[in-house]
């Protein structure tokens, strides 16, 4: 194996293990009930997860937009599926498939 | 709230999305990897140590560009800052029973997407339990370095016979962010939403992804704070 691959490697895994253990192991009971940093943590949550979504959305969106119909129809099978259980599995797994079957009628030329 | 902490069982059965999410793009990485010249034990060595699925990508480029060594290692570590918030949100969240004995372990497997399904599943009334974490944390980190070694070894082509579902896999995150997003919906959480959305959109738009992500993420989370705090004098 190539040396410097390896040591960017360890480098950039042993960062990411402090980033994401490291706050946990260190955090000295919780943060104040009400206070400051309650707050900044109770909303990063909500924050971080909406950030996702429309970072992993936008770039069928801008700079062009590409495919918008199986966009549109996953997100919404993804929204109708996910109310009558409240079910995160059952509402991934519907929208994907309908992204999927909304893109094969787009572009029937691909077809296998 | 639910009688019991969740199971090591429920984890794996938890993370059924992200592993159908991940596997198809460990896949791609892996193809990647040994197009771009790498071995197939590099592409794997790479899952397994730095588990970071853009950061993995962008290393195949430094990589194959030069960039010396600590060059390269920074801009990797810059781009997952972002994971510092996420365990003392989610032990925010767990409260009194958030228990981190072996947080050293699981915690490494603290993707966005594990953490987005362990808050959903606590948002939803779920007990927090370490095996829980274990669970999900597992099944996801072996489909990733799964996904890249069937990618390495079989190459490149396997779906590109299959655009379709090639597609719905490529959805398949989306799908599970935005499932998580309506799990934890409220009130209470709607100022922190927006504002990480339109934060998200302009970091990219003017800066770049990365700038996006950093942007919405933290925005979010002030805003989020000051409207609990105008709600607490109001």
């Amino acid at each position: 194996m190539n040396p410097d691959l390896v040591l960017m490697a360890v480098l950039a895994g042993l960062a990411n293990w402090a980033f994401r253990a490291l706050p946990v192991l260190l955090m000295r009971g919780e943060a104040k009930p009400g206070g400051l940093m309650a707050g900044f943590l109770a909303s990063t949550g909500p924050a971080a997860i909406a950030t996702l979504f429309v970072a992993s959305v936008l770039p069928r969106l801008w700079p062009q937009q590409t495919d918008l119909v199986p966009l549109a129809v996953g997100t919404v099978v993804t929204v109708l599926a996910f109310l009558p259980k409240r079910s995160v599995v059952v509402a991934t797994l519907a929208g994907s498939l309908a992204y999927g079957i909304a893109f094969a009628l787009m572009h029937p030329a691909l077809a296998p | 709230m639910s009688e019991k902490p969740a199971s090591f069982q429920s984890g794996l059965l938890a993370a059924l999305p992200i592993v159908m999410g991940y596997f198809p793009i460990a896949f791609s990485f892996g193809v990647a990897a040994t197009r771009g010249g790498l071995s197939q034990a590099e592409a794997v060595m790479l899952s397994l140590v730095v588990y970071a699925g853009a950061s993995q990508f962008l290393a195949l480029t430094l990589f194959a560009s030069g960039a010396p060594v600590l060059v390269a290692a920074f801009t990797l570590i810059a781009m997952n800052v972002r994971h510092v918030l996420y365990g003392p949100a989610l032990m925010k969240e767990a409260g009194a029973e958030g228990s981190r004995r072996f947080a050293w372990v699981w915690a490494w497997g603290l993707t966005d997407e594990v953490f987005g399904q362990a808050l959903g599943a606590l948002a939803r009334g779920q007990r927090f339990s370490e095996a829980y974490m274990f669970g999900l944390g597992l099944a996801a980190y072996a489909s990733w370095v799964l996904g890249t070694a069937v990618g390495a070894f079989a190459g490149g082509g396997a779906l590109d016979g299959w655009p379709a579902v090639s597609a719905g896999l490529d959805f398949m995150l989306s799908a599970l962010f935005l499932a998580l997003l309506l799990s934890i919906l409220s009130r209470l959480a709607m100022p922190a939403i927006v504002v990480a959305v339109i934060a998200t959109c302009l970091g990219t738009v003017v800066w770049s992804a990365t700038a996006g992500i950093l942007a919405g993420m933290i925005c979010g989370a002030l805003a989020g704070m000051a409207g609990g705090l105008v709600r607490g004098r109001g």
